[in-house]
């Protein structure tokens, strides 16, 4: 697994004086950091972002750095977000609506969502299923009765947002069974 | 020939207007901004006589005059806020410019700042932080992630400077407590440049769509609701809409005013129309930002 570290690749190539990912000429100069980071480990089946040591995210930024690197690269790419906080998400959400995509993103306290253009309760169900992993947390199990459709669209996104099921089938039934 | 252009004596958003209609078209004559007699302006007011100053600089047969206000107080409050360090660069000042620093009181959150290009804005994001980190969340009662979004809201508003006016811009940040509008303390953001407006900037992107229709008010609506660019790209024009919602969310008011129209989210507390058409034409574009105290629940 391949880890970015946003703060890292802003201050390399663009300013140590920043801190903030904010306007869009600092986001694509991020971008291109990140691609070539990508290039000279490409054998990574995972590629984690990194937002932990970022403080500021705008919707500029958040455009160039998620919404195009996914264009670009989440054909071909595994990417999960880490350390993102409820406002670096506020940013990214609605720039993955805009582009019809959909990403996963693991917050500060290690909890799993679901940002982006996917069904209410598709999010739902992921919410449910990570939070059955939480220590204490109570499990939903409600979420977790979904229409075909959605269940199948979500195990879409999940089986392209990790690592990659030798048996897709299995995966399917075994996560629509609830 | 010179033409006086009477500053209100009360210059905010709302005596703007009177403002553009003194300045009219400001290419024929030399013009004397007065301001001799203002009692208080704020930082719409402030960054606005920097637009039209600019404006009248760059298009006008001379260089305009300004009139430093009469009142001590006055004078010295725009010193602080920042304006006349960068008047200088646009007006003939006449009158006694007050010998102070522009000011990190704890209400001037940020003083007149020139937006130039992307290190400005990572500047004003970066000063702006901490300062107003703690009257949103300790004098207006936002929640802590309301701070962010501040300074997104404030990132994508100058930025908008720089992608789309083609001239740099000021930008403005300060805390008050309205007692007779609103009974509250707000913060307030004010930009202003005077580049070429969204009518300009989206027209060859836009026009098209809207037919005979098309102004400065059909742009203003493109871009904050449908979130149209002067860019192909489908992934610009996101940051009015997103300082429209963030406004929405905190019951704040956004109001953009761009040639001859001016477009508003309009909260409650508030009596601004949604859309008005048939202004003065005014060079630029200006936008406002109020962040109101948080009622308790």
């Amino acid at each position: 697994m391949q880890l970015i570290d946003l703060k890292a690749i802003l201050q390399h190539t663009v300013s140590s004086a920043y801190g903030d990912l904010v306007t869009r000429p600092t986001g694509k100069a991020v971008r291109d950091g990140i691609e070539a980071a990508l290039d000279d480990l490409d054998t990574e089946p995972v590629t984690v972002i990194d937002f932990s040591t970022v403080r500021l995210l705008d919707y500029s930024c958040a455009d160039e750095i998620v919404g195009k690197l996914l264009l670009e690269q989440g054909g071909a790419r595994v990417f999960l977000l880490q350390g993102v906080t409820a406002s670096h998400c506020e940013a990214i959400e609605p720039v993955l609506r805009r582009h019809k995509l959909a990403a996963i993103a693991r917050d500060r306290e290690g909890r799993v969502r679901m940002l982006g253009a996917v069904p209410e309760d598709a999010r739902k169900a992921l919410s449910a299923l990570t939070d059955r992993v939480q220590p204490g947390s109570p499990a939903d199990n409600d979420a977790l009765v979904l229409p075909e459709g959605t269940a199948k669209e979500l195990l879409q996104l999940l089986r392209f947002s990790g690592p990659r099921d030798p048996d897709p089938a299995d995966r399917h039934s075994a996560g629509a069974a609830e | 020939m010179t033409r006086v252009v009477n500053v209100p004596s009360h210059f905010d958003a709302r005596s703007f207007e009177q403002f553009a209609k003194a300045c009219g078209d400001m290419t024929d004559d030399r013009l004397l901004f007065d301001a001799h007699a203002t009692q208080w302006a704020s930082p719409f007011g402030l960054v606005g006589l920097l637009a039209a100053g600019q404006w009248a600089a760059e298009h006008g047969p001379e260089r305009p005059l300004l009139t430093v206000p009469g009142d001590r107080d006055v004078a010295h409050y725009w010193g602080r806020a920042g304006f006349f360090a960068h008047a200088a660069d646009w007006y003939e000042l006449h009158g006694k410019v007050p010998r102070v620093t522009p000011a990190t009181s704890s209400d001037v959150l940020l003083a007149i700042t020139p937006v130039r290009g992307t290190d400005d804005v990572h500047g004003v994001v970066e000063s702006v932080q901490e300062r107003s980190a703690a009257i949103l969340s300790g004098e207006l009662g936002l929640e802590a992630t309301a701070t962010m979004g501040f300074a997104m809201a404030l990132s994508e508003a100058c930025q908008n400077i720089v992608e789309h006016a083609g001239t740099s811009g000021w930008v403005a940040v300060q805390a008050y407590h309205w007692r007779r509008r609103l009974g509250r303390r707000v913060v307030v953001i004010a930009v202003a440049d005077a580049g070429i407006g969204f009518r300009r900037s989206l027209e060859a992107t836009q026009a098209s769509r809207f037919g005979d229709r098309w102004s400065d008010a059909t742009a203003l609506e493109a871009a904050l609701f449908q979130g149209a660019s002067r860019f192909r790209d489908p992934g610009r024009g996101q940051g009015l809409g997103g300082i429209a919602r963030y406004l929405n969310r905190w019951s704040g008011k956004l109001a953009v005013r761009s040639g001859a129209a001016r477009i508003s989210i309009v909260p409650s507390w508030d009596d601004d129309q949604p859309l008005t058409e048939g202004l003065t034409p005014f060079p630029g574009s200006q936008v406002l930002m109020i962040v109101p105290a948080q009622e308790a629940q």
